[in-house]
């Protein structure tokens, strides 16, 4: 079975067969072996079978739209995107190419407790738009560029999700 | 007796685990977006307070009071933030005939006033860090002002009387900066604390914050423990202790514990407290401040003394004199370090990370402690309190061997669905001044200042390559037809619990 997987900024031609309780996995051109077992729910114990017999343990989420996936590993979480080989589908989002449109989104959910700019304003890189209370804590929003601001979707005292659209850039 | 505990999270977890050990009954208490926490679960009872906000829930006296009456407990516990250390409290527990957990209410008031514990410290004859020995007055003009700090000495703090935690609190390098930082601290102290009253102290080079836990039971005995070492403190926050410190002699420890005794006595005090110092380069130290509770750090004492402090603080409650002796509690046994896991991510400034809490692997094995409330898949960290999540505490024979069974443990710890303060702390146990025992209280944002925004989880290609493989696996799987069954977001995994799972051995 054929994949087009997305990690990082690449996307990798990635071929898949199972071989008994193994999996033979060709990632552009380099062929694993890797036997599986589950662990849990979410968690997968991964041997890399080769001159060594490397161990891993994963664990997998999937958060957001379909396809996407949290790859949880010891050092860290990576990013995965997962569809079907040659399905591309129309205009990946770049999100913020160098001149394009910058969403700011809460991070954590919270009290919408100031904002600091309206539509029309120019905003230079860092300049505090919004604070965010969480926790106890004020939080300030910058902004992670210069430019101008595009639409403001929030109001002081509103409570927010996280990843709630908060305002644009542009 | 039966105990009431006026709290939530890992604290009241843990004084729950102590009256069930000892047969007391406890009655746990919650807001509305606490209903499913562990607290609640492992009570004996539990009841609600309504509200998410502290104000609108944990710190409704009246609500309290009133529950402990309808439960029929006879004790409160009030844990530690929240209405730990307010006055108020423990005098209306008293009046509906309530045992506090803790010191009498004039205590409190004594060492809540930080003029007024620096002058008891004073009386009994203790150093205190070099300042003014009262408030300002409310009226001193700017060239008054200007004039103590003069004598003082810069650099100063500006600092509220009310106040603690580092709020309320300005640097002035010079004496250009001192009218503006006046004012801030003034506004800052009366919002956080109702009261704009300030006064300064000379800021110490380079010191570490060494503090005393204490207890004292009402016939007058007090009972000194080894010192912690605070000084990993990120913006004057504590985010690492250990006991003992590298600093400190036995003969400096003899010494800290004379003065931290006599400031106890000096107000009368009773049941667990802590008693805080700066001490400098020379050896000198000075006392900051008292707090008047558990405190957070409790469980390094316990693994360095071997004695329960929270079960001593329910006994000294219910009349019980102490038989614990100095000569045990101020020879450590081994070293004990803990790390406060906060959710809150490192790579964002540090910025809270509530929500929703979707997997985690817990670490364990040999000197490992972990004090958690409970942070379970399926469960959310909410936003309205401090984000502290789990206390990991790792207990060694040495110093190096308390701090490579910590890191070995950190290693192992995941929290999936929010970010936590994990990798930042792997980080820190990389510091080769760290590991030596090399700092003071400007060490850790020193460090981070040098770090210049460098990510604290950075994923190597190797670790790449395997995240592809597993998500090679979970498309190959879900594409054979053992999908569907996975609730999205949810508490659930992508990994499906499915009925046949040919290409999978169960583990």
């Amino acid at each position: 079975m054929l994949f087009d997987i997305e990690i990082g900024e690449r996307v990798h031609r990635v071929s898949v067969e199972r071989e008994g309780a193994r999996y033979r996995i060709v990632v552009d051109g380099r062929a694993d072996v890797v036997d599986a077992a589950r662990v849990d729910s979410a968690t997968l114990s991964l041997i890399v079978v080769g001159e060594r017999h490397e161990s891993h343990e994963v664990a997998l989420l999937e958060r957001g739209e379909p396809g996407a996936l949290e790859v949880h590993l010891r050092a860290g979480v990576v990013a995965a995107r997962v569809r079907p080989a040659g399905s591309r589908r129309g205009g990946a989002q770049a999100p913020g190419g160098p001149g394009g449109p910058v969403k700011l989104t809460a991070p954590m959910p919270g009290k919408i407790v100031k904002v600091l700019v309206s539509p029309g304003d120019e905003v230079g890189p860092r300049q505090g738009l919004v604070v965010v209370e969480a926790m106890k804590m004020e939080n300030e929003l910058r902004a992670p560029r210069q430019g101008r601001v595009a639409s403001v979707h929030v109001q002081e005292g509103a409570l927010v999700e996280a990843g709630r659209l908060l305002l644009v850039i542009e | 007796m039966k105990v009431l505990i006026a709290n939530r999270g890992e604290i009241a977890v843990r004084v729950i685990r102590a009256c069930r050990e000892m047969g007391l009954p406890s009655v746990a208490v919650y807001s509305d977006c606490d209903r499913a926490s562990l607290h609640v679960r492992y009570a004996d009872e539990a009841y609600p307070l309504g509200g998410n906000a502290p104000s609108e829930s944990y710190l409704r006296i009246d609500a309290l009071i009133e529950i402990a009456r309808r439960s029929g407990a006879d004790a409160v516990h009030p844990g530690y933030g929240f209405l730990a250390e307010n006055e108020a409290f423990a005098r209306a527990c008293a009046a509906a005939g309530l045992v506090f957990v803790g010191p009498p209410a004039e205590a409190i008031e004594r060492m809540g006033s930080k003029t007024s514990a620096r002058q008891a410290a004073i009386e009994a004859g203790v150093p205190v860090v070099p300042g003014t020995t009262g408030p300002l007055p409310p009226n001193a003009t700017e060239a008054e002002i200007s004039s103590v700090a003069g004598q003082v000495g810069y650099p100063i703090f500006v600092k509220a009387v009310a106040g603690g935690g580092g709020k309320g609190m300005r640097l002035v390098a010079e004496p250009a900066e001192l009218p503006s930082a006046v004012r801030a601290a003034r506004s800052e102290a009366r919002s956080s604390f109702g009261d704009p009253a300030i006064y300064i102290e000379r800021q110490l080079q380079r010191p570490r914050h060494i503090e005393i836990q204490l207890l004292a039971d009402a016939s007058g005995t007090v009972v000194p423990f080894t010192e912690r070492e605070c000084s990993i403190q990120r913006r004057h926050q504590k985010v690492l202790e250990e006991s003992p410190s590298v600093a400190v002699t036995p003969a400096k420890r003899r010494e800290l514990a004379d003065a931290a005794v006599a400031v106890a006595r000096a107000v009368g005090y009773v049941n667990a407290g802590t008693i805080e110092f700066l001490l400098d380069e020379d050896g000198r130290f000075y006392f900051l401040e008292m707090n008047t509770r558990l405190q957070v750090e409790h469980p390094i004492t316990e693994l360095v003394s071997g004695v329960d402090l929270v079960r001593w603080q329910l006994r000294i409650a219910r009349g019980e004199r102490l038989d614990l002796s100095p000569g045990l509690t101020l020879s450590p046994r081994g070293h004990a370090v803990e790390c406060r896991i906060y959710a809150e991510d490192p790579d964002n400034n540090f910025l809270p990370s509530a929500g929703l809490v979707l997997g985690r692997r817990v670490p364990g094995g040999p000197g490992i402690r972990r004090d958690d409330g409970g942070v379970t898949p399926g469960l959310e960290v909410p936003i309205y309190y401090d984000p502290l999540i789990a206390k990991l505490t790792a207990w060694g024979g040495s110093r190096d061997e308390a701090v490579e069974r910590l890191g070995r443990a950190l290693g192992e710890y995941e929290v999936r669905g929010i970010k936590t303060s994990i990798p930042f702390f792997r980080w820190l146990f990389q510091n080769d001044d760290f590991r030596a025992g090399r700092f003071d209280t400007t060490f850790l944002d020193r460090e981070l200042a040098a770090r210049n925004g460098v990510p604290f989880v950075t994923i190597a290609a190797g670790a790449e390559h395997i995240a592809l493989l597993a998500a090679a696996i979970h498309a190959f799987e879900r594409a054979a037809g053992n999908a569907g069954a996975a609730p999205r977001g949810r508490a659930a995994s992508a990994w499906t619990l499915r009925a046949r799972s040919d290409g999978l051995r169960n583990g």
